[in-house]
């Protein structure tokens, strides 16, 4: 939508200003409440293929969420329209409520789901600006994610560039958990190529499209089947990214595995690492264990938080991952699961851990300006 | 403490199965009026904080085996939370997932001509 490059505000983060921000929500979700809102963001000839064939969604949800558009039921806007379609009543709810200093928002925009490849590009391209224009410039405390197409990495990647290079507001690449294949493999390489050049994480996010179920052994029945065994795509995601090479072929790759919880990761890095040790011929370019390049290239996002029933479980568990950089705070907003900034995090988590999951961690690893 | 009972609207401004907030002697609570039964309870989900006064008066799925009829049951006495979907009872305040483990508090309430009552 523009060619001038917009950079963004040098937002002060971190833990030692003296009215230091305090606060960064690391997922929240903005989205257009119909088609038209970005048919200004087409060329002509898409806008006339959205009215000729009556486009309406990508979505093509499999379960009922249990909530309608899986919202909170206080977050649909009182003026109309879907929760998380109007930037103001946003601002007001989330940033200004939680006194939240900076949050990144993931469009939900399932672009993949468009098997007509010229289509899905033009629809990745327009979400992008429209991101931009509705809601970065709206407050300057919101961060973008760049919706690609990731049946057409080339094409992806030339969003990203394309993006990066004209609007600094954008912090990640944003792909959704459930795919047609393993990010690792090497279709994806160009997309992942282009995040790194272009400094910028790539998000996976719980949800997805395509005609993979949620497990590897089938489809269940219910929505909470659906959202509890979302960790298993992450899982999957995870080893194949480290045992296809991407974080040994391109150092810079940072990952970033948003809302599929973290409890399953020790158990998948002493597996893997167990594994590695009798089958690494198999994948010779691993020069580390794959625990170390977890650690080194990978974050997580905290919510939906686990919630073991002794709270002491959970800083055992952190103890497993080892490492306090790991985990960095999201709301989910206006999801029906989303965490309160204020008692997400249980009492027993220690003040300095809480301050790094609350902002220095994605402070760091998004390289926002720290004061 | 010594309880004492508060006017907290008419009737009308109650309206049938809806839950409505007010605020009492310095506590938020969550007011629904059932015809002329009313209940009243503290207006904070025990979880994360969210406002039940935000959430939907309805029912519960009676349990049942697998494969049998689901059916809607307790109609207007099950509050639902806006966030994460916690059902409370509506009479006793527990959580109808974990009673033990979590609860709302609940405040005598009752519709005395034409207006509402709370005792907190």
């Amino acid at each position: 939508m523009t060619d001038t490059t917009v950079t963004a505000p040098a937002t002060k983060v971190g833990s030692n200003g003296g009215s230091a921000p305090s606060l960064i929500d690391a997922d929240v979700h903005n989205y257009p409440n119909d088609i038209g809102d970005l048919l200004p963001f087409m060329p002509a000839r898409w806008q006339a293929y959205v009215q000729q064939s009556g486009f309406k969604t990508p979505s093509i949800p499999r379960y009922p969420k249990g909530y309608d558009s899986a919202a909170r039921r206080d977050a649909w806007p009182p003026d109309g329209g879907k929760p998380g379609g109007d930037p103001a009543f946003a601002r007001q709810q989330l940033l200004d409520e939680w006194e939240i200093d900076l949050a990144i928002l993931n469009p939900l925009y399932a672009v993949a789901n468009v098997q007509n490849l010229d289509f899905a590009n033009v629809l990745m391209r327009a979400v992008n600006d429209w991101t931009a224009a509705v809601w970065l410039d709206s407050d300057p405390r919101w961060r973008g994610s760049i919706v690609v197409n990731v049946h057409d990495s080339q094409a992806a990647a030339a969003e990203i560039r394309r993006v990066a290079a004209q609007d600094s507001r954008f912090v990640q690449v944003l792909l959704l958990v459930r795919s047609h294949a393993p990010y690792g493999r090497r279709e994806f390489r160009p997309l992942f190529a282009a995040a790194a050049a272009a400094g910028l994480p790539v998000g996976i996010h719980f949800g997805g499209y395509g005609t993979n179920p949620v497990t590897a052994c089938g489809w269940p029945s219910f929505y909470i089947e659906d959202h509890t065994g979302m960790n298993q795509a992450f899982e999957a995601q995870l080893i194949s990214l480290v045992c296809e090479g991407v974080f040994s072929e391109i150092p810079e790759t940072k990952v970033t595995l948003i809302e599929g919880g973290f409890a399953w990761l020790p158990a998948v890095m002493w597996r893997l690492d167990k594994n590695y040790k009798g089958l690494r011929s198999e994948v010779p370019w691993l020069e580390r264990r794959p625990s170390e390049y977890i650690l080194e290239h990978v974050r997580a996002t905290t919510q939906p938080m686990e919630e073991p029933e002794n709270p002491q479980h959970l800083l055992q568990l952190l103890d497993m991952i080892g490492d306090d950089r790991f985990l960095m705070f999201a709301t989910d907003y206006p999801h029906w699961d989303f965490d309160a900034p204020d008692r997400a995090l249980p009492a027993v988590v220690p003040a300095a851990l809480k301050r790094r999951i609350l902002v220095d961690n994605a402070a760091d690893f998004y390289a926002f300006e720290h004061p | 403490m010594l309880s004492s009972t508060h006017d907290v609207g008419s009737v009308a401004d109650f309206p049938d199965g809806v839950p409505v907030p007010v605020r009492v002697a310095g506590r938020d609570l969550m007011v629904v009026r059932q015809g002329n039964r009313v209940y009243a309870l503290r207006d904070r989900c025990p979880h994360q904080g969210a406002r039940l006064s935000s959430g939907r008066v309805g029912g519960m799925t009676r349990p049942c085996k697998p494969g049998e009829e689901l059916v809607l049951a307790r109609v207007g006495e099950i509050v639902t939370c806006p966030w994460h979907g916690w059902e409370y009872d509506l009479i006793s305040g527990c959580s109808l997932a974990a009673p033990e483990r979590a609860r709302v508090a609940t405040y005598s309430a009752r519709v005395e001509g034409d207006r509402v009552l709370v005792t907190v």
